[in-house]
């Protein structure tokens, strides 16, 4: 061989070498299609789903723990990691006994000592699990696949408390993780779920990548939300945060991503006109857009002010601001609950369907307001919440209230809105937020409708008859009873003004045309999808 | 020489020491509550309260402080709040693609800039020198992240040449490294390609004016030679200077371009850090940033007295 043909040999060689080799065999490029690239609705920053209960962390945690019941998409909890349960006749005692089989990531069996220190761990940061434990006897393992919780008083909701989807899920962990302190991180991420967390290769912030657990026992029944077999067709999911929405739409359409959570209603028409993508609906639940005043200070500590406000407001501009001109994307929400859903109201709902705002100013002068500011909260990096702030405002004005705009971030908001001061020194008055529509299914984990004054959520809205039908619905033993509690508390929450629902809002979801099994839902599920 | 870099070095203690206390100070009385985000929407505020009992949040302003500041002395950043890694891993994670695409872009931006600026200044008052400051003009006025958009839009989209977004490690080959590489160094090099090429055309133009260059010329010296040989070498001065206090320009774009182009690296930790409230990430990034700014400028100043003979510490 001569110098130069050496040369030329040497220097294809170490360029082959340094582009990281030959182009892939078209046999391994069929390992492409086992990997799912998806975009989630936040970042990934922490992954503790008791500790963290943010939607995503809640999302992920999906993926890696199972949960002994799930919902199903009619809302009816199912078993999933359950095997059978038993309650007493006096609704004392439930028994319950785990499916055989089940096995964590690290390889160990799921045990009833494992479920009964998640159980603790969870009901130390849920709602619902705060009540029953409130009422408990005893929670127990009796032997390897069964545990007992005896309560003092009946608990009807038990089931649905371990089924919900709402954050934080009663996810079960092994025994020696469930021990730490439920308001300090875990370190370890095992579970039994259907995918393993790889650690190794986090980056919070930027990607999280989950693989198929290969021993995972699925259950029989067809999947549906979070209940029946939940069967991976792919091998691995990388999550890619992108915080930049006109990139991830780029990304989607040239197919570096597969999968978009929830992209923005601006650029859901130029997703629409790519033959290679499908845009739907994400989650048939929905959200609630709300503003919540504050009960502890002028003007909003006048029932009949709040009442003004109500009676002056029209869902539609709200709704229109935050989705757009798309009417498929939002309805009118004469009430606090999910539309299309069992116990779904609009008993008192009236008051929202006035719009008059020549009624409102006058109401406002007869209850005596005197000109207070109203320090409105408006988060700026929140588009949901900026839009609605938007919309306040000018409505206020209209009404002859004094508006104090404080434009601000979200982080300010959580900050600000905890402080009880006047809103003159460093309160508030009022500020913006959403909330998912399957977290206002029911009163359940429904913090936000809560009217037990110092105990409730911000804005510490005080109402004996708001209470007094959430304490109906808990007591209330069938569909009918719920439904009559349902509408009680639906009134008597207009009638205080505990918040004020400014309408009913869907989101989309967009993947490539190649990726099969997407359903909607309150969460992205990942079982049954795949990948052409 | 080494004296002079001793000392530098020395003078760099109280220089981080404040820095140190300044963005502490700056966090601490920033509005915003760690724990509130932590707890969640539905958290209760006794909920709140213990996260950030948990978190040592409530403890006084000297404890946090002195604790944190004695543990950065030993060189733990700390933990963060809201991954509970420990800072230096995740700084260590976020590292490599900031580095590559601050060396990338430096090095686009240098090999574009100082030429455009030379021919400018050689061609002064043509049409190439127009067009060459109305480039400047355009790079100091569209925002990073409009140029990051076209530029993604007519490469990635239309022309499907390289990737709209993503990091690859260097480890997985030059080129898949590189190709993620170019249009977020492109977009970021724009302001920096203007500044530079402006300051190189102004600083070439006086020393063309110096008596020794009419002298090369008289002599018969190439154009070549007189531009890149003698006149830019007593030009580089004031552009070393520059391109040195550039590098913060690059810093601070770094944090969109990575958030335009989902580069995992240290702009997008910092900002994602700011909006969480997770103050021992900022105050990890703040103090390392300052670290490398002060380091950038004590090589500019050893740079000088290489480019320039009679300067001497």
């Amino acid at each position: 061989m001569d110098r130069r043909t050496f040369l030329i040999s040497a220097g294809t060689a170490a360029l082959v070498a340094s582009t990281g080799g030959l182009s892939a065999p078209a046999l391994s490029q069929g390992a492409n299609a086992k990997v799912l690239r998806f975009v989630p609705q936040a970042n990934l920053a922490n992954f503790d789903p008791i500790w963290g209960t943010q939607y995503v962390v809640r999302n992920a945690a999906a993926l890696v723990w199972d949960t002994l019941y799930g919902v199903d998409e009619n809302l009816v909890p199912q078993r999933q990691m359950v095997e059978s349960e038993e309650v007493s006749a006096d609704g004392l005692t439930w028994t319950f006994k785990l499916r055989p089989g089940l096995k964590f990531h690290d390889g160990e069996p799921v045990l009833a000592k494992d479920v009964v220190q998640s159980l603790k761990r969870w009901a130390a940061r849920d709602p619902m699990g705060i009540m029953i434990v409130a009422q408990q006897q005893e929670l127990t393992a009796v032997d390897d696949r069964t545990w007992k919780w005896v309560l003092k008083k009946p608990f009807p909701k038990m089931i649905l408390a371990l089924a919900k989807n709402n954050a934080p899920c009663s996810f079960i962990m092994p025994e020696r993780i469930a021990q730490t302190d439920p308001f300090k991180q875990i370190t370890e991420y095992i579970g039994s779920g259907p995918m393993k967390f790889n650690k190794g290769e986090w980056v919070p912030g930027a990607k999280a990548v989950f693989e198929k657990f290969d021993a995972y026992v699925p259950r029989a029944e067809k999947a549906s939300w979070l209940a029946g077999g939940k069967n991976m067709l792919v091998n691995r999911i990388e999550w890619v945060i992108m915080p930049d929405p006109a990139t991830a739409a780029a990304a989607l359409q040239n197919g570096e991503v597969d999968w978009w959570e929830n992209p923005i209603s601006d650029l859901v028409p130029v997703l629409r006109r790519n033959s290679n993508i499908n845009v739907d609906i994400s989650d048939p639940l929905g959200n609630i857009g709300a503003f919540r005043m504050n009960h502890l200070f002028a003007p909003f500590d006048n029932p009949k002010i709040r009442r003004a406000v109500l009676m002056a407001m029209n869902q539609e501009d709200y709704m229109r601001a935050i989705v757009g001109d798309d009417n498929k994307l939002w309805k009118p929400l004469p009430g606090f609950f999910t539309p299309d859903t069992p116990l779904y109201t609009e008993a008192g709902g009236d008051i929202l369907k006035r719009k008059n705002i020549a009624e409102a100013r006058k109401m406002i002068q007869e209850a005596g307001y005197k000109g207070e500011p109203v320090v409105c909260l408006i988060a700026q990096d929140q588009p949901n919440t900026k839009a609605m702030g938007d919309v306040t405002v000018d409505l206020l004005k209209k009404i002859g209230l004094n508006v104090d705009f404080v434009a601000t971030d979200w982080g300010t908001v959580g900050a600000r809105r905890a402080q009880k001061t006047p809103p003159g020194q460093g309160g508030w008055n009022m500020f913006h937020t959403w909330h998912a529509g399957a977290d206002c299914l029911n009163p359940s984990s429904y913090t936000a409708i809560r009217a037990n004054g110092d105990k409730a959520w911000f804005g510490w809205p005080t109402s004996k008859p708001v209470e007094d039908a959430i304490v109906e619905w808990f007591d209330a033993k069938d569909l009918p009873a719920e439904k009559t509690a349902m509408a009680k508390l639906n009134t008597a929450a207009l009638e205080d003004v505990v918040y004020a629902p400014t309408g009913f809002f869907l989101g989309y979801q967009a993947w490539r045309k190649n990726v099969t099994g997407v359903t909607k839902g309150p969460l992205p599920f990942f079982w049954n999808v795949g990948k052409a | 020489m080494f004296g002079f870099i001793f000392r530098r070095i020395l003078t760099t203690i109280p220089v981080m020491g404040f820095v140190a206390l300044f963005v502490f100070s700056l966090l601490y009385i920033a509005p915003g509550d760690p724990a509130a985000v932590i707890a969640g929407d539905q958290a209760t505020p006794e909920d709140v309260a213990k996260i950030r009992a948990g978190l040592g949040l409530d403890r006084p302003f000297l404890v946090r402080f002195a604790e944190w500041f004695f543990r950065v002395m030993q060189g733990d950043l700390g933990t963060s709040i809201f991954t509970g890694l420990p800072v230096s891993q995740m700084i260590a994670q976020r590292i490599e693609p900031t580095l590559s695409l601050m060396v990338v872009t430096l090095f686009i931006a240098i090999f574009v800039a100082i030429p455009m600026g030379v021919v400018a200044a050689w061609k002064c008052d043509t049409w190439i020198d127009r067009v060459v400051m109305s480039f400047a003009v355009l790079g100091f006025s569209v925002p990073v992240f409009v140029i990051g958009y076209l530029l993604a839009y007519a490469f990635a989209l239309q022309l499907d040449w390289l990737p709209v977004q993503g990091y690859r490690p260097i480890k997985n080959g030059v080129w898949p490294w590189f190709e993620n590489l170019i249009l977020p160094a492109v977009t970021l090099g724009f302001v920096y390609i203007a500044l530079i090429a402006r300051i190189t055309r102004a600083s070439m133009l006086e020393v063309l004016q110096q008596d020794y260059i009419r002298t090369a010329r008289a002599k018969g010296v190439s154009q070549k030679s007189i531009l890149f040989l003698h006149a830019l070498k007593n030009a580089a001065i004031p552009i070393v200077t520059v391109i040195g206090i550039g590098v913060a320009l690059l810093i601070g774009g770094a944090v969109v371009t990575e958030s335009v182009f989902a580069i995992p690296g240290l702009g997008r930790l910092t900002v994602d850090a700011i909006l969480r409230r997770d103050y021992p990430i900022i105050q990890g990034v703040v103090l390392m940033f300052s670290f490398v700014y002060v380091l950038i400028n004590l090589l500019v100043d050893v740079l000088y007295t290489l480019l320039d003979p009679r300067i001497r510490y």
